[in-house]
């Protein structure tokens, strides 16, 4: 398994740095900027009025016509930057087996070592795990550094972040589990991230549309997003138990769905 | 007991064909050709032995272990090298075998150093710098490092110079002898025939033949070269197990040879052609020396027993052969 470590540590290291580099500076830029520019968020809600259900979209509550100072901070963890970059980074990640291995021609090399297609899987799965902590630690520390600079009031309490790091954790989890899931289903790259990406922007789109669209709401709860909320989780300072235990559902139902086909299917390359 | 064995394999893409029950078996020690034109089911054996493929019927089996369900045990004494080779463009052949030495729990470094040195290959190279002939030793290396008890090679020879191609025929020669087993797969017979003891050719999914080279070679016709001087009369009967492929009154005199024609007489000096007949000669030889001994020809050429043209007849599918019909009879 060290081998098989190893050839994971050749080929991602550097990706797994310059995201983790980005989330890092994403998440200390954000944490600095955003109660500045969400102190006038209201200006920004009489012209632009398509910001404001954007917001409750991202955030899973309405902020009403101004952001309160925990609010603007829970909006962090659901802008669309820190997302994009941990998402990116998944789907880049998890489709590499069986998917990728296949599309690039890498597949028989890989797959006729001497390992169980087991050994291959876990040993992928570890390196997803180990680098969602360094990216998320990553993020976590830029935000951290950043709080300095932000007004003692405007700051979340260690518990709170923690709680909403917990969620985002277990939202990583699932989309991980998710992406490895259509990678096993899938002979190429490029459709397993395509179908992921569509799933999350559906899984957007539908809590965007339960505001205003009555069938939205009644199916919301099939959409990952609604089990990540951290302005909720801020606002009533509770941990989300229920929402981290779907989150978790999803992970490990994708991931032992992935494991069991990729142990079953051939691996074809004509 | 064989070390390698398929009963009844068979496997389908969907509609289109794959294998169709394909028994194989193969002794340790020998060098197995497996030959077959391109698309014949050849790879996709291959691939049911290395467990890549599930088959959908029938067994396969190697060092008397399922080849789906124990795979990794199996391939940690074998070394295989895939038809396509595609490498990671990161691995150098040093990182390959460093890597190969973790994976395998075996220092393979300093054979895989040896054969580099064999192959003339640049251990410090990456991939991405490779050229084509570069990767197949990369691979054909990797295999061949850990000292494996089963070689299964698809295609090896492609992208290799002939220099190299017979460096590997060298090499898989000393393997061999060395009491381990060869599956050498291939579309060139001229490979097979040099290398191995025992052949299987694959057509349409299909096992149509599986002898040993001797026993090949007896099946195999032989081209004739029969001279006939310009005033003397033509032979009016062939002996048994002879049939006439060519003489100069099938064709007018003075049209270009066609490129079957032209394959025919290959060998034939010109002012010769014009009284030379071609023949093929199938079984014994007697009959016809005997023949040959109580005419007087000027000159007759026996030649080796060819596989190719006992490869070139199994390999032609009903369509080719209508076709053939078609040119011939324009």
């Amino acid at each position: 398994m060290r081998g098989l470590l190893n050839r994971i540590r050749m080929e991602m290291q550097w990706p797994c740095f310059w995201f983790s580099l980005g989330l890092f500076v994403a998440m200390g830029l954000l944490t600095a900027l955003l109660p500045k520019v969400l102190g006038n968020i209201h200006e920004m809600f009489e012209r632009l009025p398509l910001i404001k259900p954007l917001i409750t979209a991202l955030l899973g509550v309405d902020p009403g016509d101004n952001l309160s100072a925990q609010l603007s901070q829970a909006f962090l963890w659901t802008h669309p930057t820190v997302l994009t970059l941990i998402w990116a980074w998944e789907l880049m990640y998890c489709s590499r087996l069986p998917a990728g291995e296949i599309d690039r021609g890498t597949a028989d090399f890989l797959m006729c070592l001497p390992a169980s297609r087991t050994t291959l899987f876990v040993t992928e799965s570890l390196g997803w795990l180990s680098s969602g902590l360094l990216i998320l630690t990553a993020g976590y520390s830029g935000h951290l550094l950043a709080t300095s600079f932000v007004h003692p009031e405007m700051r979340l309490t260690l518990r709170s972040t923690l709680m909403v790091l917990s969620n985002l954790a277990a939202l990583y989890l699932a989309v991980g589990g998710l992406a490895f899931l259509l990678s096993a289903l899938s002979d190429r790259r490029g459709r397993a991230i395509g179908s992921v990406f569509a799933i999350l922007l559906a899984s957007f789109l539908v809590n965007f549309l339960a505001q205003f669209q009555t069938w939205a709401k009644q199916v919301s709860w099939l959409s990952m997003m609604e089990y990540y909320r951290p302005a909720i989780v801020i606002q009533n300072d509770a941990f989300p138990l229920a929402d981290i235990a779907v989150l978790l559902a999803i992970a490990a139902a994708t991931w032992t769905a992935a494991l069991a086909v990729i142990c079953r299917r051939s691996i074809c390359t004509v | 007991m064989p070390i390698l064995e398929t009963r009844d394999l068979s496997l389908s893409y969907g509609q289109r064909r794959g294998i169709e029950r394909v028994n194989l078996s193969l002794e340790s020690g020998r060098i197995f050709g497996f030959l077959g034109p391109n698309g014949a089911g050849k790879s996709t054996t291959i691939r049911v032995l290395m467990g890549l493929l599930r088959a959908a019927s029938g067994t396969a089996s190697i060092f008397n272990l399922d080849c789906w369900r124990d795979g990794a045990a199996i391939r940690r004494d074998v070394g295989y090298v895939p038809g396509d080779v595609r490498l990671y463009p990161w691995l150098t052949l040093a990182r390959g075998l460093d890597f190969l030495s973790q994976v395998r729990g075996r220092d393979v470094r300093p054979l895989g150093m040896e054969l580099a040195e064999r192959f003339a290959l640049e251990p410090k190279l990456s991939v991405r710098k490779m050229s084509r002939g570069n990767r197949q030793k990369t691979a054909l290396i990797l295999a061949l490092a850990h000292r494996p008890q089963l070689l299964i090679l698809d295609e090896p020879t492609s992208g290799l110079d002939p220099l190299m191609q017979d460096q590997l025929m060298q090499c898989l020669r000393e393997q061999a002898q060395a009491g381990r087993t060869v599956l050498f797969s291939s579309h060139t017979l001229s490979e097979v025939e040099a290398l191995c003891d025992r052949v299987a050719m694959i057509r349409n999914g299909q096992i149509v033949e599986d002898s040993s080279l001797a026993e090949l070679q007896a099946k195999a016709p032989r081209r004739i070269l029969l001279r006939l001087t310009p005033d003397s009369p033509p032979p009016d009967s062939l002996p048994p197990g002879v049939q006439l492929l060519w003489k100069p009154d099938h064709r007018q005199t003075g049209t270009p040879l066609t490129s079957a024609e032209a394959l025919l007489l290959s060998g034939i000096p010109l002012e010769h052609r014009g009284h030379t007949w071609v023949l093929q000669l199938q079984g014994s030889c007697t009959p016809f020396l005997k023949w040959a001994a109580d005419r007087n020809f000027p000159d007759v050429v026996l030649g080796p027993p060819s596989l190719e043209t006992l490869f070139r007849r199994y390999y032609v599918t009903d369509s080719t052969a209508e076709g053939a019909n078609a040119c011939a009879a324009c």
